[in-house]
């Protein structure tokens, strides 16, 4: 799983709430699948990608290298084809010198005649120019009439080496008439080794030259004189119109660079109209002149043509791949986002409050396991659920609350709680005139009453003893104000047995009668029992003083149903001091009453 | 044996040589023959010769006085083709301010007239029919033709390729078309009556031309 996808789905699942409604979920699931497609098919592109353009730049390159290769290629035939030519000329020259006519011609010294034999040779030989010097280089004749001695000139330089160097012939290159020319002198032999004088021929290096070289090599050729080095003239090219500029400026770049001693790469791309040229310059010494510079360019479009068919297949190949990958990851993005979609919905349910439905999810891999944990924890829930039903029932709701929230555990707290004691006056009388199912009926009618009145104060039923009830306040709840609270219940009991007994006369029953004996002490709360069974209770002397307070009102002396202790009055008094809201009750003190198992008796007060 | 003869002009050896003919024969013909390529163009210098097929004795030829005249002038040869009757003397004048050196390797005559230039002019004797192919050891691209025949009844075509032969006595002849350039043989036999003006029309299958040209003054040949 890629990282960024996990930060972003725990990021989600912590900072919302589950139990929201369906649909946003679906959403975000939707989203998420489509996370992990983007992701996943981003990195595939970008792996494609990254291979196409490493491919395109290899191919480039290898490209590159290739006309390279043919360039420096076709500068070496360029010089073979030179040097063929030269050598043809040469033995052309000795096969002229054994000529017969030529020997006539040159006993009689008529140069004239000599000139025009010349251009007979010319045509034998293929060689536009062909001069003859005496011995010493002076020009004799030669086929092109008038040549000057700036035209002789660069023979005359080469027959000083050949000289100078003692060598069988010389060649360079030159200007012949303001045109590039490759020039050689061979000697005329009469006979050998006796040099009568020397042969001189030229050719020219024309377009017709560089389309020849052209034929062979695939190569473009452009001569350009250097003569004023800022402005290179075009000599002759292969290329068109268009591109002849843009060559020139190259070439006195290059030129440049080359005076200036700088380091040049060995092919530069030169963007011509038609294409990207691969381009080769070389620089070819002149005599008496600055140097030419041979330009070799090859279009890097053929070369590369091969490359891009591949490169069009895998590029073919890559978008089939990324077909492929889109509908695979469709396929797993749906296979994790149904079941979780799934899995959400049914936590939708639990959250609802079913624990009953649970979910089939028919995998073994983690969704699998979340879901077999889900039915778990519906199943926990469930029992959990009927555990606390039934604890509601048999406790009342707030310690079924604390027993939930704090475990059923044994032990106990001193805490000051207010406890009331009630009980129903002449309910044996009672018991021996009804049948027992209508006095049952009965009892849990008047229990239901009062137990009402409790709990609308606050008071926890602690148990119910026979038609007795022990009420707590301030426990196992702490609260404020129990003391109040219980009076107030208390008095919330009489008033709800005054409309019972308004129901009991219309159904033509006696009315019934009630003793509330309510008391504020320091006693031990908690669990009391045994392992199995429970109960949360409280006990010390003030709860028997709170039920000898209750049995105290059948005292008819007193005329009071509700009595208390000084203790609870001063807690209400404590309370009224403290600022806090309380309940107006009257205190009507009844003196002091003796308490069984107690020295001190207790001072008590009638509450209405 | 060379002799030296001031040159003459050639149509004035013409007339000569009708007049010959006309005074020879009483009863005589005229033949006009035209020479056309393959694609119906005239065709110029084309040789056409009449060789008599029934005389009993040859006809006299009456080789002229005067040499006949192939100047070498700009560096070619004037005229092209020649014709003449054995026995005739060719002259080789050379107009030209350069040397020449004139040669014939064919069978016909082979000679070489060494390297000369202008002032002095060499004349050859042609004693035996058949074609002589001339040129100059200087200047390749010089080139003529001498066609040497046995009868007196010849004649060149013009640029019109018309050849006109004039009074032929009347019997059987072998017409003979030779052209520089012809491929294969053209002959046909026919018969020439008295006061007769037959019109031969003839066609010629010719090669290409393969004339070396010369090259044209200035530089620049170009590459070959
Ligand atoms: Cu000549």
């Amino acid at each position: 799983m890629p990282p960024t996808a996990l930060a972003v789905v725990t990021s989600d699942a912590t900072t919302r709430h589950p139990g929201l409604t369906v649909i946003p979920h679906a959403l975000r699931f939707r989203r998420f699948s489509l996370r992990v497609l983007t992701l996943l098919l981003g990195l595939l592109f970008a792996t494609l990608m990254a291979t196409y353009v490493v491919v395109s730049s290899a191919n480039d390159s290898n490209a590159r290298d290739h006309a390279r290769a043919n360039l420096e290629l076709a500068a070496r035939i360029v010089q073979s084809a030179i040097r063929q030519r030269l050598d043809f000329l040469a033995s052309s020259a000795s096969v002229m010198a054994g000529d017969d006519a030529l020997k006539q011609v040159l006993r009689t010294g008529d140069n004239r005649t000599l000139a025009s034999l010349l251009q007979s040779y010319t045509q034998r030989v293929g060689a536009p120019v062909i001069a003859l010097y005496d011995a010493d280089g002076q020009p004799l004749a030669s086929s092109e009439p008038g040549m000057d001695d700036e035209n002789t000139g660069p023979f005359r330089s080469l027959i000083r080496t050949a000289l100078g160097k003692d060598l069988a012939e010389s060649s360079g290159f030159a200007y012949l008439r303001n045109k590039l020319h490759v020039l050689i002198v061979v000697p005329l032999y009469a006979p050998h080794p006796n040099i009568f004088g020397w042969f001189g021929l030229a050719f020219p290096i024309d377009r017709a030259f560089a389309e020849k070289i052209k034929d062979t090599t695939h190569v473009e050729l452009t001569y350009l004189s250097l003569d004023s080095p800022q402005q290179p003239h075009l000599l002759a090219t292969t290329l068109g119109q268009a591109a002849i500029p843009t060559v020139v400026n190259a070439a006195a770049i290059a030129n440049q660079a080359r005076a200036d001693h700088l380091p040049r790469p060995a092919t530069e791309i030169i963007d011509l109209p038609d294409d990207r040229y691969v381009t080769l310059t070389w620089f070819q010494a002149m005599l008496g002149a600055n140097p030419v510079a041979l330009v070799l360019q090859r279009p890097l479009s053929p070369e590369l043509a091969p490359a891009r068919e591949l490169e069009n297949s895998l590029l073919l190949t890559a978008l089939a791949a990324f077909a492929v990958a889109t509908l695979l990851a469709l396929v797993i993005a749906r296979g994790v986002s149904q079941p979780v979609r799934q899995l959400a919905a049914h936590t939708q349910t639990i959250a609802a409050g079913d624990y009953a439905t649970r979910i089939t999810l028919d995998r073994a891999d983690e969704l699998g396991q979340l879901a077999d944990a889900m039915n778990s924890m519906s199943a926990g829930l469930a029992e959990r659920d009927q555990v606390r039903d039934l604890l509601d029932k048999n406790v009342s709701p707030e310690v079924a609350a604390q027993l939930m929230r704090d475990g059923a555990a044994l032990g106990g707290e001193e805490r000051e709680v207010t406890i009331l004691f009630a009980d129903l006056r002449g309910f044996t009388t009672l018991s021996e005139k009804l049948p027992p199912p209508e006095l049952l009926a009965l009892l849990n009618r008047y229990l239901d009453r009062m137990s009402g009145a409790i709990e609308a104060h606050g008071g926890v039923i602690d148990k119910f003893i026979g038609d007795a009830i022990m009420a707590l306040f301030g426990a196992p709840v702490t609260q404020d104000a129990p003391a109040d609270r219980a009076l107030a219940a208390a008095l919330e009991m009489e008033r709800a047995l005054v409309s019972l007994n308004a129901e009991l006369a219309t159904e033509g029953r006696p009315p019934l009668a009630i003793g509330v004996g309510v008391n504020t002490a320091r006693v031990v709360a908690g669990n009391i029992g045994s392992h199995r069974r429970l109960n949360y209770s409280v006990i010390g002397d003030g709860v028997n003083v709170a039920a000898r307070l209750q049995s105290e009102t059948r005292k008819p002396e007193y005329g009071a149903n509700i009595i208390t202790s000084a203790a609870t009055l001063a807690a209400c008094r404590r309370l009224a001091e403290s600022g806090l809201p309380v309940s107006a009750f009257s205190f009507r003190p009844l003196g002091y009453a003796q308490v069984k198992g107690r020295a001190e008796p207790v001072e008590i007060y009638a509450v209405s | 044996m060379p002799r030296i003869f001031l040159h003459s002009p050639a149509p004035v050896l013409a007339c000569l040589l009708a007049f010959t003919c006309h005074t020879s024969r009483l009863a005589a013909g005229n033949v006009v023959v035209i020479v056309k390529d393959t694609k119906g163009q005239p065709v110029t210098d084309a040789v056409v010769s009449l060789i008599p097929l029934e005389a009993s004795a040859p006809a006299p030829l009456h080789p002229p006085v005067e040499p006949v005249v192939i100047s070498q002038h700009g560096e070619e040869f004037d005229p092209y083709v020649t014709v003449v009757a054995v026995g005739t003397h060719v002259s080789f004048p050379n107009l030209d301010s350069i040397r020449h050196q004139v040669y014939s390797l064919s069978k016909t005559k082979p000679f070489e007239i060494p390297l000369y230039g202008s002032g002095t002019e060499q004349s050859i004797l042609f004693d035996r029919p058949g074609i002589v192919a001339l040129g100059c050891n200087i200047h390749d691209w010089m080139s003529a033709y001498l066609v040497v025949v046995e009868t007196p009844h010849f004649m060149k075509t013009a640029g019109d390729g018309v050849a006109r032969l004039a009074e032929l006595p009347a019997g059987r002849y072998r017409l003979d078309v030779w052209h520089p350039r012809l491929a294969g043989e053209s002959r046909r036999d026919l018969v020439v009556a008295a006061a007769d003006a037959a019109t031969q029309t003839i066609s010629v299958t010719l090669k290409p031309d393969r004339r070396i040209r010369r090259a044209p003054d200035g530089a620049g040949g170009g590459y070959k």
